[in-house]
């Protein structure tokens, strides 16, 4: 068998674009001792979770740099969290339905019970989308809820397509929120070997008479290292080590079967041994090129897009010297001079969940808006529903018209049809251009230009309904171009 | 508080400010391109047939006694058949595109396919879209061309999405398409009440930023462009009228749209437009006529509204499907996810007729049709002989054209 090229590819994202202006690499991921102010505060804020209500980010400015980081980073244990009341469970919904014979029994009657099971299914999905939206609005951990986002887009799997129910996708969510800071290889086992992952990408079908090899593709390329960094010998390789798991999709869980694993001896990037999947991510995680593929995504998903070469091994340096836990690592990265450097800021477009979550934190708004599912549809992420294996590009990808008017729609709508009188926004001034300044402040961080608080200014100066001007300006300052940014 | 005591605005009393120089512009400007002659002039309208159309339910072998025994229930009767020739003929929901292809200008290209196919509806809808069966790829072909095309940012319409959201295939990394679900329905809620309108075109006018960032002259840029398109979209299609007859449905009211944005003065050149779900795992037939029969009505009305304005040698549309089904019928009368299927090509420009083979039913792939066209043979004929632009840069590789255009 030919041997492919062995030589690490860059990773390129089409639509991703660097900051301007040059990096000064001595001194990037050392401590940041200037001066740290509200706006870093709100800066920190987006990136370690999904932005601050106005008195979140004058309380996390309070706090000061070091204080404000070590408080983000303190998690609440996952461990105990509940699933959202309703989830559907198939195995309690066929027991009542006569168990398992019921669907032997005639056609018509076993189209009708999975009927039902897909509806259910489908509520618990929505169920689930609302469930997390408010945990990332008001959750005990912003940064745990933007971890696990983090692993979602990046350890894609969709819900209700192949037979992944919404009880796999609550505890895969749940795995991902286990490891928010956890170590990374530890996190690339589990989610090997976790139901809904075993079911997408087809590692529940790998088994040694038929092996497939989706699952051992998708952990190299897309995962861990990146095309260009194994060989397709390497993959069928990986992908005979991985043989032997089961999923019993009804209950939900998943099992080692011995039985159907390949036991024999594997040669898997210039090792040889009897290696199971473990062992797969062992080898994989010893390659230099693993710990520049997580800091390049780490980088791309935290700092700015595209980062640069010397940025990507300081990172994976620092990855590799704490044996890929995420704690110390992103710990440096938010206290760092190139996280509250100029061209960190404002340098990352937000994803639409990033900016509808925000937008509800920014104009106080305390329960996630139910038509949140189709405007997030509209505006292009549909959570648990990617749009392939390989997540959302991000960056560019999110810039195009139809979304923008998606966005600005929503705002349009966010600030309609709800109380505003327990809003902050209750108590702005009456005069126009106190107002307008009030609104930049709290909702951009002064990220306006003079003209454009000038012509809300003017809007609100000429509208005469109080309630009225307050909404079309909160609807005009959220839909300036500052608050697409991160 | 009620919603109605707080509207940002309502549509009456709007005047709807519209750039006229604009579509002037555009006029003048599509006249002098060089190129394909006359390519400038052309659009392309692709549809989506989403679910997985029944191939083998839509074009029928009724000369193959294998088909009859293969699906003893779901067959449709040779009698019933709008045979083209002794071996296939068109499901019989399909009247007004037969009579298309009597008039010689319906196409049909049999078997259409691709290497190792996917039966995921999403990855195979991806594939068909991106035109990239081995890789992951977030553009789509007809995105890509209009980079290709070196279409100008000032071009609003040069492609246009008509639907919810934006599909793949429409997606390049250069040019905007606008995803427009219907006429009205597109723009800025926000931007109904004059003086919030007003504000926000103040608001994009100018850039002195106390901040920097790599995304901001694109964010603005992008929100200008969503700003005029919807300004311009009821300009560009104000006074048209047409005497033909669409079906009340969603496809003839997405159809009669795309007729509108074709007329001359838009500079569009590709459109899309979906119809489904073809997803027929149960009791298929019924579903599979209404869907088929609505098909064809509304190509039928397309084409007399596209005469009645002079524009029908201008339009070229085109089918797809992300899958055939599966050749034998399953357990509830329906058919589960397959491989090959035939795609249609319609417009006074074609040469009408029956391309590719039809794939062999005793050859079967595990009971899935084998493909003898690649589906990027028909995408690269459509790039050069239609749109007038080199396929490999598109389609990253060189396949055979098939004679149906130029």
């Amino acid at each position: 068998m030919e041997e492919a090229r062995r030589i690490p590819r860059h990773v390129d994202i089409p639509g991703l674009v660097r900051p301007a202006g040059a990096l000064d690499e001595r001194s990037a991921l050392l401590p940041f001792r200037g001066r740290w102010t509200p706006r870093d505060a709100a800066h920190l804020l987006r990136r370690a979770g999904f932005g601050g209500t106005p008195s979140e980010i004058a309380g996390v400015a309070a706090m000061g740099m070091e204080r404000a980081v070590d408080t983000l980073m303190q998690l609440p244990a996952a461990e105990k969290l509940a699933p959202p009341g309703g989830l559907f469970d198939a195995v309690a919904f066929l027991e009542e339905h006569g168990g398992l014979r019921a669907l032997r029994n005639n056609e018509a009657e076993r189209l009708k019970l999975f009927k039902q099971i897909r509806k259910g299914e489908f509520r618990s999905l929505l169920a689930l989308q609302q469930w997390w939206l408010q945990r990332m609005l008001d959750g005990a951990s912003p940064l745990q809820e933007k971890m696990t986002f983090y692993f979602h887009g990046h350890f894609t799997t969709a819900s209700l397509q192949k037979n992944v129910t919404a009880k796999m996708t609550f505890d895969q969510n749940q795995l991902f929120r286990r490891f928010a800071l956890g170590n990374l290889r530890d996190l690339t086992k589990a989610v090997s070997s976790d139901p809904a992952m075993l079911l997408y990408l087809d590692n529940a079908r790998n088994n040694k008479t038929h092996p497939n090899e989706n699952y051992a593709r998708e952990l190299m390329e897309l995962f861990t290292l990146g095309l260009g960094a194994y060989s397709e010998e390497d993959v069928r390789q990986a992908a005979r080590a991985w043989t032997g798991y089961e999923v019993f999709p009804l209950r939900g869980v998943a099992r080692y079967n011995p039985r159907k694993h390949d036991d024999g001896i594997k040669r898997f990037l210039g090792r040889t041994g009897n290696f199971d999947g473990n062992d797969i991510v062992d080898i994989i995680f010893e390659q230099p090129q693993c710990a520049r593929f997580w800091a390049t995504s780490l980088l791309n998903a935290f700092l700015y897009n595209d980062p640069e070469e010397g940025l990507v091994s300081a990172t994976a340096s620092l990855l590799r010297a704490n044996d890929f836990e995420l704690r110390p690592v992103l710990g440096t990265l938010f206290r760092s001079n190139a996280f509250y450097s100029t061209r960190a800021y404002r340098a990352l477009v937000k994803s639409p969940v990033e900016f509808l979550v925000g937008a509800h934190k920014a104009v106080g708004i305390a329960r996630i808006d139910p038509r949140s599912r189709p405007a997030l549809r509209a505006m292009g992420q549909v959570l648990f529903s990617p749009p392939n294996v390989a997540g959302w590009p991000g960056g560019e990808n999110w810039l195009t018209s139809d979304m923008t008017i998606a966005r600005d729609n929503f705002l349009a709508g966010l600030v309609t049809g709800r109380a505003i009188e327990d809003s902050w926004l209750a108590k702005a001034p009456t005069d126009a251009h106190r107002a307008a300044d009030l609104l930049s402040t709290e909702l951009l961080q002064g990220d306006a230009s003079p003209a454009a608080r000038a012509d809300v200014a003017r809007y609100l100066h000429d509208n005469h309904n109080r309630d009225q001007r307050l909404r079309g300006g909160t609807y005009l300052t959220l839909a300036m171009p500052a608050f697409t940014l991160a | 508080m009620k919603r109605s005591k707080f509207m940002l605005g309502t549509l009456g009393g709007l005047a709807l400010v519209a750039n006229p120089e604009h579509v002037f512009a555009r006029a003048l400007s599509s006249t002098l391109r060089p190129g394909l002659p006359g390519a400038e002039n052309r659009v392309f309208v692709l549809i989506n047939l989403q679910g997985g159309n029944d191939g083998l339910n839509c074009v029928v072998p009724h000369g193959d006694p294998l088909y009859y025994r293969l699906r003893p229930h779901l067959a449709i009767p040779a009698k019933q058949v709008l045979a083209l020739d002794a071996r296939i003929g068109f499901n019989p929901a399909m009247r007004s595109m037969k009579a298309l292809y009597d008039r010689g200008m319906l196409a049909v290209v049999q078997g259409v396919g691709y290497p190792h196919p996917n039966h995921s509806h999403f990855r195979s809808t991806e594939i068909w879209q991106s035109a990239a069966p081995e890789r992951y790829e977030h553009t789509g072909w007809l995105g890509r061309y209009l980079d290709e095309a070196q279409i100008p940012q000032s071009e609003l319409f040069a492609g246009v999405s008509i639907a919810q959201v934006l599909p793949e295939v429409m997606i390049g990394n250069r040019v905007d398409v606008p995803a427009i679900p219907h006429a009205r329905g597109y723009g800025f809620v926000g931007n109904r009440n004059v003086p919030v309108r007003r504000a926000f075109n103040g608001i994009l006018g100018d850039r002195a930023l106390p901040f920097t960032s790599p995304y901001l002259a694109h964010v603005t840029e992008i929100t200008e462009n969503a700003q005029s398109g919807a300004q311009e979209l009821p300009t560009l299609i104000a006074g048209y009228r047409t005497k033909a007859s669409y079906p009340a449905t969603a496809l003839g009211r997405s159809l009669a749209l795309a007729a509108q944005i074709a007329a001359k003065s838009s500079g569009t050149r590709v459109l899309y437009v979906a119809h489904g779900s073809y997803d027929t795992h149960v009791n298929q037939q019924p579903t599979q006529d209404r869907l088929l029969g609505e098909l064809s009505d509304a190509l039928a009305a397309f084409y007399d509204d596209l005469a009645e304005h002079g524009n029908d040698a201008r339009v070229l549309a085109m089918t797809f499907s992300e899958f055939g089904r599966r050749i034998a019928q399953n357990g509830s009368a329906g058919t589960d996810h397959g491989e090959a299927s035939p795609l249609f090509l319609v417009g006074k420009a074609i040469k009408g007729g029956i391309y590719g083979a039809y794939p062999v039913l005793a050859d079967h792939d595990a009971g899935n049709l084998r493909y003898t066209t690649d589906f990027r043979s028909v995408y690269a004929t459509v790039l050069e002989r239609w749109l007038g632009r080199p396929a490999t840069p598109v389609l990253a590789g060189d396949f055979p054209m098939l004679p149906m255009l130029g």
